[in-house]
């Protein structure tokens, strides 16, 4: 009996370790947006027809509605989202952090922002474009901007595309606001507004005013996810697949941009890859 | 699968409870009563006996868990290294194909009636011919890994529609240039207005689509590697925990043995104790280095071989964009953003504060990539290069890397030269540049490419290696676990044989 009784227990002594170390093996999951029951997603919270907060404290715009079909493809409804206005100046901390899961706010994918950031898609490409008043027929492109007054926002860099990446002699007006920017282009104070054409148009809506339809740049609007994700980003980036197929990608650029006079893109863009 | 067979030493003494059948054989349920009663235990021979069916237990279970760990072994392998993993990097091969037959269209338009420009007409025509029958086989492999993915599929299924629309517009477009017998650099409106149409659906439909099927299948490959390498090392742990076990279990019997018969050691035990100590070892190993095989192929080969060729079709695209540039002045200035867009992506130098235009992109470059040394200290830019300068070794690689920089810092000169041409007002000089025979913005392009190719033939032969070394190392793997547990089991009973039969 003796010897049954010890071979039990040097059996059970060496097993158990080994045991748990072979679950170990397994267990150690990483946070991704993948899977998740809900999701806290981060959008802009005062870009027209992007993301809005309304006043009951819900949000509306393409992106939103961008961010809405995404979760939906990875099985969180709409009643388990929680929408948060996130800032450009805390976009990543935010992701690092894990106070968002997932951002999608007018949030371009560049080289630099890369290295911190996995980011899907991009959802779209949008271009910087220009807005001029109906009767400015003289401006058809960026180098028609030479000498003229344009908006300088504080805080975007959009003024320096033109003037210091396109070196167009621009005269920058520095203006709180892109709205603002609309306003004192209809009282004449100002002779062009040049951004993000999605922005622009998002802006524009019912103003008097032109789109010239001369883009000059590619910002490509990504989902950002925590560096590392590749799994959700890969998930996101098959969802991104479907909203374009299914027509959905159409029609919510339509909904909210349709009126702007704006060309828009309704295939798939080419996605950066999941890094 | 269960690992612990409990030894089926609880003595537990069971009386039939009151609720039990009245036995029907008196005799029978005399010897069940005496199994349950662990009686049998209590002598030597059952005793030996209890110690040899826990060791062919724990055998059994060592040979099962070898089993699955070698199969999910060879899974992996198989996908990495001879399925999924080449069919993916063949479906690079769509966005080079297509880019590439825009890239000789727009070359055709811009010649005009100089046939003998660039490349030559007739040349251009053969290569785009060609690159259209290998975008058609790449698409093949796609459709073929698309499998019953309706999604990829379907995203193949538009590249090949569009393909066909994008073909009527180029015959469109070069039906006009034929007929307007057009000087170099002076296509008539027309002409550029039909390649506009023709572009425009390769670059914003085609193109995209072409790159997003590769990175989508990567990313199945990428997934299935995940799984299969962490059942490979799950599988390792098992192999490890049955060994341990069926090796405490021989221990334990060779003790028994010892002590009740007072010999110092039964030979053919500690053979069989002996043989397993090799066969776990071995088996455990086999893993180690497997999981290491295909973590190379997959990283150091698969990987990299995807970035480069994406690096290669981009560098080819953005290298088009220049004679696109040349062909349609009014869009000028959106294909010299998109030619820094696509640079930017290739190699990204940091520019500090200054802005990014294409002036202060030539200057960064020939700053931070001039002074860099691969496999040497921090790498001073971003892009495609710069992930694989991050990842490069010494040696082969980092020779083939500082090689594919060089050249990539000509292209780049030339570029600079050509636009100061155009900006000057000087087309044909400009022309000159970028499609002359002499000026050589081809022949470096040319030399760039083939040091691209010398880069990624380092990789590919990693891969090669990789999967080499992990097919190596499986072989024999079928047959020589159950052999070993078969040798191990005779050995366990030969060595017990003979102290039952003194029981006789």
């Amino acid at each position: 009996m003796r010897g049954t009784r010890a071979t039990a227990a040097v059996l059970t002594a060496a097993t158990v370790p080994a045991l748990l170390a072979a679950c170990g093996l397994g267990g150690a999951e990483e946070t991704s947006a993948a899977g998740r029951d809900s999701l806290v997603i981060g959008v802009k919270g005062d870009q027209p027809a992007l993301g809005v907060k309304r006043p009951d404290g819900t949000y509306e715009g393409f992106d939103v509605d961008v961010a809405t079909y995404i979760a939906g493809k990875m099985g969180v409804p709409k009643s388990r989202i929680t929408f948060r206005t996130t800032n450009s100046s805390v976009r990543e901390e935010a992701l690092a952090k894990g106070t968002v899961d997932m951002i999608v706010a007018t949030y371009s994918i560049t080289a630099k922002r890369r290295m911190k950031v996995t980011f899907g898609g991009p959802y779209y490409v949008a271009h910087q474009d220009t807005f001029v008043r109906a009767d400015a027929t003289s401006i058809k492109n960026v180098r028609d901007l030479k000498d003229r007054r344009i908006c300088q926002v504080t805080g975007s860099n959009s003024w320096r595309r033109v003037i210091e990446e396109r070196k167009v002699a621009a005269k920058p007006v520095t203006v709180g606001t892109y709205g603002a920017c609309m306003d004192a282009l209809a009282a004449g104070r100002l002779d062009a507004v040049s951004t993000d054409d999605l922005i622009l148009a998002g802006f524009a809506a019912g103003r008097p005013g032109r789109m010239i339809n001369a883009p000059f740049t590619d910002e490509k609007y990504g989902v950002g996810l925590k560096k590392g994700d590749l799994k959700g980003c890969e998930e996101v980036n098959r969802a991104i697949t479907g909203m374009y197929q299914d027509g959905t990608a159409e029609r919510l650029l339509n909904k909210w941009f349709g009126r702007s006079g704006l060309k828009l893109t309704t295939s798939v863009p080419q996605f950066e890859g999941c890094t | 699968m269960t690992m612990s067979p409990a030894p089926p030493a609880a003595p537990a003494p069971r009386t039939a409870g009151p609720g039990a059948a009245p036995p029907a054989d008196p005799r029978r349920a005399g010897r069940l009563g005496t199994f349950l009663r662990g009686r049998w235990l209590k002598t030597i021979p059952g005793r030996i006996r209890a110690h040899v069916v826990l060791c062919l237990a724990a055998l059994v279970a060592l040979l099962a868990v070898l089993t699955v760990a070698t199969g999910n072994a060879r899974d992996s392998v198989q996908t990495i290294g001879h399925d999924a993993g080449p069919q993916v990097v063949a479906t690079g091969t769509l966005y080079f194909a297509l880019s590439d037959m825009d890239a000789q269209v727009s070359n055709i338009l811009l010649i005009g009636r100089e046939h003998d420009l660039g490349i030559g007409y007739d040349e251009s025509l053969r290569v785009y011919e060609q690159r259209r029958a290998e975008a058609d086989a790449a698409a093949v492999q796609a459709a073929q890994l698309a499998g019953r993915d309706p999604a990829l599929k379907r995203t193949v299924q538009e590249v090949l529609d569009g393909l066909g629309r994008y073909e009527r517009l180029v015959g469109q477009a070069m039906q006009l240039d034929a007929q307007s017998n057009h000087a170099p650099g002076e296509p008539p409106g027309q002409v550029v207005d039909a390649y506009r149409q023709a572009t425009d659906l390769m670059r914003l439909q085609l193109l995209p689509k072409a790159y997003n099927i590769t990175l989508d299948s990567g990313a199945r490959v990428r997934q299935s590697y995940e799984t299969k390498r962490s059942a490979v090392l799950a599988g390792r742990a098992w192999v490890a925990v049955t060994g341990v076990v069926a090796l405490l279990l021989l221990i334990a019997t060779q003790l028994y043995l010892t002590r009740t018969f007072r010999r110092l050691l039964n030979p053919a035990l500690a053979l069989a104790t002996l043989a397993t100590i090799v066969l776990t070892a071995a088996g455990t190993g086999l893993l180690t280095a497997h999981a290491g095989h295909i973590r190379k192929a997959k990283e150091d080969g698969f990987d990299s071989i995807l970035q480069l060729s994406r690096a290669r079709a981009i560098s080819h695209s953005a290298f088009a964009d220049e004679s696109r540039y040349l062909l349609d002045p009014g869009r000028a200035d959106t294909y010299e953003q998109t030619y820094l867009d696509k640079s930017l992506s290739v190699i990204y130098p940091d520019l500090g504060d200054k802005p990014v235009n294409l002036e202060n992109y030539y200057a960064g470059l020939e700053q931070k990539a001039a002074a860099y040394k691969p496999g040497e200290g921090a790498v001073p830019f971003l892009g495609f290069f710069g992930d694989e300068a991050r990842t490069a070794g010494r040696g082969r690689e980092a020779d083939a890397l500082g090689r594919t920089l060089e050249a990539y810092r000509a292209v780049q000169r030339n570029d600079a030269r050509m636009r100061r041409l155009a900006a000057s007002g000087d087309r044909a000089g400009a022309i000159d540049v970028r499609m002359g025979r002499t000026s050589g913005a081809i022949r470096d392009f040319d030399a760039f490419d083939a040091a691209l190719g010398a880069l990624t033939a380092v990789h590919q032969d990693a891969f090669d290696t990789a999967i080499k070394d992990a097919d190596g190392g499986l072989r024999g793997w079928d047959a020589a676990p159950p052999a070993a547990a078969a040798v191990i089991a005779l050995l366990i009973i030969a060595g017990v044989r003979p102290r039952l039969a003194e029981f006789r």
